[in-house]
């Protein structure tokens, strides 16, 4: 299964998929038969951080009676073969552009972190109930990680160590299905270079909420804040070149798993060939200055323009802020001639009648809803928590019943596009 | 279902603007247009196939009903005094105080889950107050009663049988927006929307435009040597402890602190709990988050007239887009009282 094909090019690349059915805790790291033992000892050690005391890791599948409570990042496994690094580029390893084009998936397993950290707006999944189904980490097997912080380590170190011991550990497990078989095997093409064609060629524009500390995403290891808009090829984000670090609004964040598993980049590949034209995937930052999101959009407009757009689905991370992003960069790219669709959370109050957006596009009008951010979700007692015995959001205990914005369930507004919630006109 | 029917003391049978201080009342027997109604909604009836009984009028004089929005709570709790299981209210046509109640009654039931609604014209200000209860159009003038109270009476049986009612059936005012599960994913949607716009759809949306305010920048103010300044900000900048307790999200109030002799905001004395962004710089300096130091170097040189001696703030962080309409109208109103000219609002 090992190749050195060079990265660059138009080489196809491919996703070997073991899947997942059930993860457990055991003496050693193992996956069998759509088992996943995770060795408890070899995860410490994956997670060992001077900022770090201690850390416990824990197994949680489907249907359990489990609800996890202060959320930090999500990761899926994956890994390119023992001890030979190349995923996560620029976190785990230099991103070298010669890494295979083969990538391990364990699908249908998670790494979580959950517990107390500062500037984390709180966020709950349940494993179980009415909020299971609005969560897609609550379809996933998953190794929840709670930690605690050395006395005299920074909150912003904590932060570090808990973001690489996360990613070494997805590596690690992913390491011990290197030798299965795969279930599946995906095999996927590099967008489509510009030229003569009769499909339209429909590309993808995603905002990275980049924002200062403990509101930041990482791309080849290292904020993205600062950065211009770039096309990037989108198997090197299969392979973790984004790595969220952004503790915003849960249902309106993107993990690194949901980077992976780029719902719109995941649509575009399927239908390429057949109805369209895969044209790219160009990420951008989210400034917080009003000059800076103009001159970002207008930048990312050109290159869409350069890599011969006809359409965007453009992508934001964030609340109401970020909708200025997402809705400059519509109508710029719709001012080039380009057709552009917006994703959006809508912020329609509790009741649903309020204006649902923030800043609308004025020119671009096609935008697709992923539900309502007030929308109330009931949230029944739960036998047993990790991350943490509170959910000071609602002022409970973190087992108990509650009632809650559907915004605070994690991935719930999905905004790369993974959920099915939609809000609508009552009557509709 | 056991139907309570809302009216206003002229329609009652009352008297007329001499009784608009009148308090709410159950009435003995139905009186005016519930009779109308009821023979609209009973079994057998005009409209009707299910078992609706008009079990009692309420109404209340217009200036009393219209005064203070713990009246209408009063009316609800007659209602459910005398069994009532579904509310309808009016219809007030063109009567603005009428409106406004029959809103706030529909809205207050609504909310405790009990099937209302109300009919009034659609430029009725009463429209707004109904929340996410169902309003349907009614003529401008007592005239149109027997149509209007039709079309109220027909959109009252698919309130009564949990049936949507749409601007088919005369629906007006904002229609609540529900979050539902839907087959494909957004992702799969957004696509197919690129590919119906690139086909020439220029319509095509799930979020229809017209839902938007579009606001207008004020104009310049003509001499700021003459006027008076207000720092206001949604940065949640407030005395350290946090005092009244602010939301670090999704917001529901705001805030306001004297500036009385305050000269500067010391590291310290002041945080900000805003919850959407790290605070470290704000906290160091508060100023970064509400330029007093700024604003009284111009107040010091003459460029303004003068610092108005409170600053406002909430959590503009997650806030549902009504909320914060009505923060600003409310801000807007207690400035202008105030005869403050211009605010200078800092945003996160």
């Amino acid at each position: 299964m090992d190749t050195t094909t060079p990265a660059t090019g138009d080489a196809p690349s491919s996703l070997l998929v073991h899947a997942v059915e059930q993860v457990v805790l055991g003496d050693r790291t193992a996956y069998r038969g759509g088992q996943l033992t995770v060795g408890v000892e070899q995860a410490h050690d994956a997670l060992a951080d001077p900022a770090l005391s201690s850390v416990r890791v824990h197994a949680t599948n489907p249907g359990d009676p489990v609800r996890i409570v202060k959320l930090l990042d999500v990761v899926e496994p994956r890994t390119k073969g023992p001890g030979r690094g190349g995923v996560f580029p620029g976190f785990l390893a230099p991103p070298r552009p010669d890494r295979p084009r083969q990538t391990h998936v364990l699908r249908g397993a998670a790494v979580m972190a959950a517990g107390a950290l500062p500037r984390n707006q709180e966020g709950i999944v349940d494993m179980s109930g009415p909020a299971a189904e609005v969560s897609p980490y609550a379809a996933t097997s998953n190794v929840v990680v709670e930690f605690a912080r050395t006395d005299d380590a920074s909150w912003e170190d904590v932060d570090v160590a808990l973001r690489r011991g996360l990613l070494r550990l997805a590596v690690h497990l992913a390491d011990a299905a290197a030798e299965a078989d795969p279930d599946d095997v995906e095999e996927w093409a590099p967008p489509a270079r510009p030229g003569p064609g009769d499909l339209p060629r429909v590309g993808v524009v995603t905002n990275l909420q980049t924002q200062g500390s403990f509101k930041d995403v990482y791309v080849y290891g290292r904020s993205f804040a600062t950065s211009l808009p770039t096309l990037i090829d989108p198997f090197e984000v299969d392979d973790g070149a984004i790595v969220g670090g952004q503790f915003g609004h849960p249902g309106l964040r993107n993990s690194t798993y949901v980077h992976q598993n780029h719902p719109v980049v995941a649509e575009l590949r399927r239908r390429h060939g057949h109805d369209l034209s895969f044209a790219g995937l160009v990420i951008c930052p989210e400034p917080v200055d009003q000059h800076a999101k103009d001159h970002i959009s207008a930048h990312a407009a050109r290159l869409c323009i350069a890599a011969g757009f006809d359409a965007a689905v453009v992508t934001k991370e964030g609340g109401g802020n970020a909708d200025a992003d997402a809705s400059l960069k519509m109508d710029r790219l719709e001012d080039a001639g380009i057709a552009a669709v917006g994703m959006f959370a809508e912020f329609a109050g509790p009741d649903g009648t309020g204006p649902p957006l923030v800043f609308p596009p004025r020119r671009a009008t096609a935008m697709v809803s992923t539900g309502n951010y007030d929308e109330r979700l009931q949230l029944p007692a739960m036998e047993r928590t990790l991350g943490g015995d509170r959910v000071d959001i609602a002022d409970a205990d973190a087992d108990a019943a509650m009632e809650l914005p559907v915004a605070t369930i994690h991935g719930s507004l999905n905004l790369l596009g993974g959920g099915r919630l939609r809000a609508q006109e009552e009557a509709a | 279902m056991r139907v309570v029917h809302y009216l206003n003391q002229f329609q009652a049978g009352v008297g007329g603007e001499d009784a608009a201080s009148t308090p709410p009342q159950v009435h003995d027997e139905l009186v005016g247009p519930s009779r109308l109604l009821a023979r609209l909604l009973e079994p057998g009836g005009e409209q009707s196939g299910d078992a609706h009984e008009v079990v009692a009028s309420i109404s209340c004089g217009d200036d009393h009903a219209a005064s203070d929005p713990g009246v209408m709570t009063e009316v609800l709790r007659l209602a459910r005094e005398v069994g009532a299981e579904m509310i309808v209210a009016g219809p007030a046509f063109g009567s603005g105080r009428y409106g406004l109640a029959c809103g706030r009654l529909v809205a207050g039931a609504a909310a405790e889950g009990m099937p209302a609604i109300a009919g009034m014209h659609p430029d009725n200000p009463g429209v707004d107050q109904a929340g996410g209860a169902v309003v349907v159009a009614a003529g401008a003038s007592t005239r149109e009663m027997r149509p209007s109270m039709e079309r109220l009476a027909a959109a009252a049986l698919k309130v009564a049988a949990g049936e949507p009612v749409t601007a088919e059936d005369g629906r007006v005012g904002r229609i609540p927006r529900r979050t539902t599960t839907v087959e494909q994913p957004a992702a799969v949607r957004a696509v197919d929307l690129a590919l119906a716009r690139l086909a020439g759809d220029r319509d095509a949306t799930e979020i229809p435009a017209g839902l938007f305010d579009v606001v207008s920048p004020a104009g310049p103010v003509e001499d700021p040597a003459e006027a008076t300044i207000a720092l206001v900000t949604e940065g949640a900048l407030v005395p350290a402890g946090n005092p009244d307790r602010l939301e670090a999200a999704r917001a529901t109030r705001w805030v306001h602190y004297p500036l009385d002799g305050v000269t500067a905001l010391a590291a310290g004395d002041y945080e900000s709990v805003h919850g959407g962004f790290s605070p470290a710089a704000a906290n160091a300096d508060p100023h970064r988050i509400l330029p007093l130091d700024v604003a009284r170097e111009l107040e010091e040189q003459g460029r303004i007239g003068a610092l108005h001696h409170e600053y406002l703030a909430t959590a503009g962080n997650g806030t549902a887009v009504a909320n914060a309409r009505r923060f600003g109208v409310e801000w807007a109103a207690r400035l202008h009282g105030s005869g403050v000219q211009a605010a200078i609002l800092t945003a996160t």
